[in-house]
């Protein structure tokens, strides 16, 4: 049985109207058809783009790629493809998202389909380009949220830093760097001195107050480089990354000091708070990283039984 | 008289459609080999005045049978019928000895054209 | 689903299609890329889902990472093929291709599936146009960027048991550009494949 076949003008009108841009190319890369979409798009009509060549009509396009991409669906006869994560758009188009989108044109998704004639020859190129400036968006939203939740899952809740298991993973990264090239690194281990006593005194929220205050004031003496992390409970710790022992020891003497100088404060309280430190740096011999904050810890623990409010170098 | 006419290739299709495309008003005798040692043999028996050779064959293939040839002074029009069709495939047939080179799938017109050219049909 | 494999006469037949096939693309390759193109004579079988990544580490080098592009085609042939490039080579590519050299990462990407859909959709819509089957594609997309074979074809996320596989590789001259194509038709993609041989078959 046959088919009724749909009329020349009905295809025409579907071409012409579907939101889908539409043009054709010939063999010297003269423009043959251009639809509405592309009109609407690109501001030029279908009467001065039509008869010209493309390259001529849009000289901002990527003429070498474009041109020959387009030559090997002459050649090859065979369908081929651009997708919006590769090449975000092949014509600088305004989007429909002036104001949510958060992108500079229209993301578009290409297909080049070879027109066959009578004796198997492709006689014309179909291009069609496809808006897909919403699916990029989602995609670009759901990139950045997987990365938010990745930076999220590495930070400390209460106090905003990097929390212990971000700091292990950078430590023994910082370590395989060190045993590889012989680079410098050092590590800071530090203990908020009687903290226990501020929770038992002014309560918890008092506590919490001075992790909060600690943390913000020692990520002020540090460089954007260093790796400053809460390891656990009121101990923190600062990777040095490239630094000798003699530049953790000056930065490590500045962390002690801007705690020292200034009481916290909490509502009317005003709570001197100190803290006690211990440094070691990578030295060759060293066999895994847990060793080098093991040496940090005995350093700190040395300044705990020295009195407290100062610096320790680890020591054989 | 039938012109003796030997048809070398591993696929029985192939074969086939090579013997659909021999033109019908030309006198055959058609003998088949599925690879260059078949196709010698026939050679040798006076079975092969023009052969239709396939380059990609196991045992021995399409270029052997070409050296071959020439190396035993065989004689015969050789057409190279070919799924690889490019350039320097044809150009290394041609210096090897054989008439001409014919794309698969092969037609009626194009066989019948060689042919002519040759003056065998 | 066990599936009978094909008849002796039905593999001769695809077997000179695929050369046919691969033929003709190793030719309109060599004319877009102005370079002679080898490739192998095409294998064909079927194998079991069990031996897939065996049969692919037989064709590659086990230790480069390898980079893989994928692309479905449908309508009267049905099934995936893969490119699998190995790491060298990919600058030479983007000179004949019309590429910057200077490519970055996403660039490179464009690179690979241009090619990827110029291998692939040159073989297999040579295959097409011998079985008279209407075939199109969707688009490719990367598989694995510079990732052992294992991570590429892993057996338990493939929901086949048999499938039908044809493999050629592809070298270009004066280069180390290796790539190797695999085209993969699965069950239902077998049995149109059957039908159209009988076809062509019944017509010589």
């Amino acid at each position: 049985m046959d088919r009724p076949t749909p009329s020349p003008e009905l295809l025409g009108f579907i071409v012409d109207r579907v939101s889908v841009g539409v043009f054709v190319v010939d063999r010297d890369m003269n423009v043959v058809l251009w639809n509405r979409f592309m009109e609407t798009n690109s501001g030029r009509s279908a009467a001065e783009v039509v008869g010209h060549n493309l390259f001529e009509s849009f000289p901002e396009l990527p003429v070498t790629w474009l041109q020959r991409k387009i030559t090997n669906v002459f050649v090859i006869k065979n369908f081929s493809f651009t997708s919006w994560e590769q090449r975000p758009y092949l014509f600088h188009f305004r989007h429909n998202r002036p104001v949510t989108g958060g992108i500079d044109a229209m993301y578009q998704n290409c297909t080049f389909l070879p027109m066959k004639d009578a004796d198997d020859e492709v006689a014309y190129v179909c291009i069609t380009l496809f808006d897909v400036t919403d699916t990029s968006i989602t995609q670009r939203m759901l990139r950045s949220a997987l990365k938010s939740l990745a930076e999220a899952s590495n930070r400390d809740g209460l106090t905003g830093i990097h929390n212990r298991r971000y700091l292990e993973e950078l430590v023994n990264k910082e370590f395989s760097r060190a045993q590889r090239y012989g680079s410098m690194m050092s590590l800071i281990m530090l203990d908020i001195d009687h903290f226990k006593r501020v929770n038992d005194v002014h309560g918890h929220l008092a506590g919490d107050e001075v992790l909060r205050n600690t943390a913000k004031r020692l990520r002020e003496c540090l460089r954007d480089v260093d790796t400053f992390a809460r390891y656990g409970g009121e101990e923190f710790a600062v990777v040095l990354p490239e630094t000798p022992l003699e530049g953790a020891l000056i930065v490590a003497e500045r962390l002690c000091h801007a705690m020292g100088s200034n009481p916290i404060t909490f509502g009317d309280l005003a709570l001197p708070v100190t803290i006690s430190l211990g440094v070691s740096q990578w030295v060759p011999g060293i066999p895994c990283y847990e060793e080098l904050i093991r040496r940090a810890d005995t350093a700190l623990y040395q300044s705990k039984a020295n009195g407290r409010n100062r610096v320790t170098i680890y020591r054989e | 008289m039938s012109t003796p006419v030997t048809i070398v290739d591993d696929s029985s299709l192939s074969r086939k459609l090579i013997i659909k495309a021999l033109p019908p008003d030309w006198n055959v005798e058609v003998t088949q080999a599925s690879n260059g040692v078949e196709a010698l043999d026939a050679c040798r028996a006076g079975k092969a005045h023009v052969m239709f050779l396939d380059l990609t064959m196991p045992v021995m293939d399409g270029y052997e049978v070409l050296e071959h040839l020439k190396r035993e002074g065989l004689n015969s029009f050789v057409i190279v019928v070919s799924a690889d069709i490019q350039p320097k495939a044809q150009e290394r047939v041609r210096s090897m000895g054989a008439i001409a080179f014919l794309k698969k799938p092969v037609s009626t017109e194009q066989v019948a054209k060689v042919l002519k050219d040759y003056g065998i049909l | 689903m066990s599936i009978a494999p094909l008849t002796t006469d039905q593999s001769d037949a695809l077997q000179e299609v695929v050369n046919i096939a691969m033929g003709q693309a190793g030719d309109r390759l060599a004319r877009t890329l102005d370079v002679f193109v080898e490739l192998s004579v095409p294998r064909i079988r079927l194998v079991h889902v069990s031996e897939i990544v065996k049969t692919v580490r037989a064709m590659v080098n086990d230790r480069e990472a390898i980079t893989a592009v994928r692309q479905s085609f449908y309508d009267h042939l049905r099934g995936e093929a893969i490119v699998l490039f190995g790491a060298s080579g990919c600058l030479d590519l983007a000179v004949l291709m019309g590429y910057a050299t200077d490519l970055d990462a996403l660039g490179e990407q464009e690179l690979l599936l241009d090619v990827g859909n110029i291998l692939i959709g040159a073989c297999i819509s040579g295959i097409g146009a011998q079985l008279q089957a209407d075939i199109s594609f969707y688009p490719p997309s990367i598989m694995a960027e510079y990732a052992s074979l294992d991570r590429v074809l892993v057996p338990e996320n493939l929901a086949w048991e048999y499938s039908l596989l044809v493999e050629v590789n592809f070298t270009l001259e004066n280069s180390n550009f290796k790539s190797h194509l695999l085209i993969l038709m699965a069950e239902e993609g077998i049995e149109s494949l059957r039908e159209s041989l009988e076809r062509l078959m019944a017509a010589v």
